[in-house]
């Protein structure tokens, strides 16, 4: 876990991860949430509707920015501020995604971050972005 | 850039961080007659105004200030010496 605190960071600092989507994942998710919509949990469901397979939670594929934050983008001394998300295309079980942050602006009073953050898939597309606001305690 | 250019800018500053897009400010506006204007809304206006006008606060500065008018004075100040 990084450690950065404010005045170690500056304007496109950046980080990134990489996580293969798992059916444990959707399972665990699907418990936490409650949400067993048919398009996340009903293979034949989400194929009748256009989809290549059971569409994985956008919420779960969020969670990554999370991680991000909390262990990367600044690390330990996160406190997340709030979050836009933008859903781009759907991500399905077995999908290897790269999450990526970097800082687009720095506020010294408040020692706040914003950090403009992508997830992409393995052939490069988009399936995620976010507007992460970010302080820094401690 | 006059003083009433940069209030109606910081105006839509307001009515976009507490997505209310009838929000009236006036000099004498605080955080105790807008709602919603929490300490995390705060920084959000903070930052917003860093953005448009390509300044900087020190902690100082905005933790002085009394009301919606300081605000726009110190924009101003700001603005003039950059």
């Amino acid at each position: 876990m990084k450690t950065h605190q404010f005045h170690d960071l500056k304007l496109n600092d950046s980080e990134a991860f990489n996580v293969i989507i798992t059916e444990k994942m959707m399972a665990d998710f699907c418990l936490i949430s409650g949400d067993n919509n048919p398009l996340h949990v009903d293979e034949a469901y989400a194929i009748e509707n256009g989809f290549e397979n059971r569409v994985v939670y956008g919420l779960l594929v969020s969670s990554f920015y999370s991680r991000l934050v909390g262990r990367h983008l600044p690390g330990k001394h996160a406190l997340l501020h709030g979050i836009d998300i933008a859903f781009k295309k759907p991500v399905y079980v077995g999908d290897c995604l790269t999450v990526y942050g970097e800082i687009t602006h720095l506020n010294a009073a408040y020692q706040q971050i914003e950090v403009q953050a992508t997830i992409t898939n393995q052939e490069n597309l988009v399936v995620s972005k976010a507007k992460i606001k970010v302080g820094l305690h401690g | 850039m006059n003083r009433n250019n940069i209030f109606e800018k910081v105006q839509q500053i307001f009515r976009d961080v507490f997505d209310n897009q009838k929000l009236t400010i006036v000099d004498s506006s605080t955080a105790e007659s807008i709602d919603d204007w929490d300490s995390l809304n705060h920084i959000n206006l903070i930052v917003g105004i860093e953005k448009e006008f390509d300044i900087k606060f020190s902690l100082n500065e905005v933790t002085a200030l009394k009301d919606v008018g300081e605000m726009i004075n110190l924009i101003n100040h700001k603005v003039q010496i950059a």
